[in-house]
């Protein structure tokens, strides 16, 4: 198995997490871009990989930085970008994954040049406390598994969504499968900001091949509509549960987005 | 207000725990023997890899598509019996609803296709011991994922090997 696949992969994950558990808005959005820029190298070297014939699997080494400032955040990030270079071939999508990886490198260094900048890390504190608002228990329980479980969910099907779509030959299929992985980007980053905010971030759990090696698609659309049915009604109990509006009117919005989340589904029938 | 909300009883620091770290979570490069149980109507599965010494568990992990109930419970349930024979293993399931106390519905689900795939995995044992060349053994949940509800398959399109 491709061991520069399973080392973007972590790093795609440390980097868009390090994203969620630091405060800073700037940082976090600056993080973001560039989890996004490690995604699309972790797509190119799957696509290379199956050129040669050969196979990438979703194993994984992360272990998620659960460090009580930013700077510790970063230099963990920083060793971890430094040690990838070594794995990168020497050809065109190695020079870009390395200046992609140096100007991230630069960003960060900029970073940690400002002592302003090395904030507390709230992210795993386990306090399930939204400093804004006043969520009685009840409520931050039922938040609590909800995140839990969807962010696990949209882990999974951008993952899943990337292995069909590296795997297609059909233009239509492909583009279809690109809607869905954003739209779970989004949702995913929604959802661990959510956790971030209450102290409770974490990775979610490594997938199986049994999870995404999907060798009947029609079934596997079908189940995963019939997930998105029981997302959206999970998503319409909170709305109306939590006495929030700014939540509740989030939750509302994430409900109607599974609507044509569904519809580009069928699509794939 | 949340009865479709499924929730661990209190959310203690312990079920937080399991919840942001499940323990033995993954899979064994050489386990004795693998098990799956799996919801066909849902596609939701637990795969349960164990290693035996004798009747002892040196080592077991676990992974699921399912939910965090599924995974909060298989967290606590390997925690129990690596360490612990087999006796022991076949009884902690009991002992562990008992600590977490009333389960819901949905919940006793999630506790019975967990410890479903334990099964699974023995009887693999089993089974490899008679001299068969299985893979894992597969045994399919029925709507009430219930022990005597189970449907005993060997799944010949799972014989990857």
């Amino acid at each position: 198995m491709d061991k520069l696949f399973r080392k973007k992969h972590d790093l795609w994950l440390s980097i868009t997490f390090a994203s969620f558990a630091i405060d800073d808005e700037e940082i976090k959005s600056r993080l973001y871009d560039f989890a996004l820029i490690a995604f699309r190298h972790m797509k190119w070297i799957a696509g290379n990989v199956l050129e040669r014939g050969e196979n990438y699997n979703y194993d994984r080494d992360i272990m998620l930085y659960k460090r009580e400032s930013v700077f510790d955040i970063l230099e963990a990030l920083e060793s971890e970008i430094k040690e990838i270079q070594n794995f990168y071939p020497d050809d065109e999508l190695g020079f870009r994954m390395k200046n992609d990886d140096n100007y991230l490198l630069e960003y960060i260094s900029q970073v940690i040049n400002n002592d302003k900048n090395n904030k507390k890390i709230t992210a795993f504190n386990m306090q399930r406390k939204w400093l804004d608002k006043n969520l009685p228990q009840d409520q931050i329980d039922a938040l609590t598994l909800f995140l839990f479980d969807e962010s696990y969910k949209e882990y999974e099907l951008i993952l899943i969504y990337a292995y069909m779509q590296a795997r297609t030959t059909n233009i239509k299929q492909y583009n279809i499968y690109q809607d869905l992985i954003d739209e779970s980007q989004f949702h995913l980053k929604s959802f661990a900001n959510m956790m971030a905010k209450l102290g409770i971030l974490a990775l979610p759990r490594e997938l199986h091949e049994m999870t995404y090696i999907v060798k009947d698609l029609d079934k596997f659309i079908k189940d995963s509509i019939d997930e998105e049915i029981a997302a959206k009604e999970m998503c319409k109990e909170l709305s109306e549960a939590i006495k929030d509006e700014e939540l509740s009117r989030f939750f509302d919005f994430i409900n109607f987005q599974e609507n044509y989340h569904i519809e580009l589904m069928r699509k794939l029938l | 207000m949340f009865e479709n909300v499924k929730m661990p009883e209190g959310m203690s620091p312990e079920i937080l725990e399991h919840l942001m770290n499940p323990k033995n979570y993954g899979k064994l490069d050489e386990p004795s023997c693998i098990g799956v149980a799996i919801d066909e109507k849902t596609g939701e599965y637990v795969i349960f890899y164990t290693l035996l010494n004798d009747d002892m568990i040196e080592d077991v992990k676990y992974a699921t598509n399912g939910c965090q109930d599924t995974v909060v419970i298989g967290s606590m349930f390997t925690d129990m019996i690596i360490g612990n024979n087999l006796e022991y293993a076949n009884t902690a399931i009991q002992k562990m609803l008992e600590k977490l106390g009333g389960l819901t519905p949905q919940q006793q689900i999630c506790a019975d296709i967990v410890f479903t795939a334990f099964i699974a995995s023995m009887r693999n044992f089993e089974n490899l011991k008679n001299g068969e060349k299985e893979e894992m053994h597969v045994l399919k949940m029925k709507d009430s994922c219930e022990a005597t509800g189970m449907q005993e398959e060997t799944d010949k399109e799972n014989k990857n090997g």
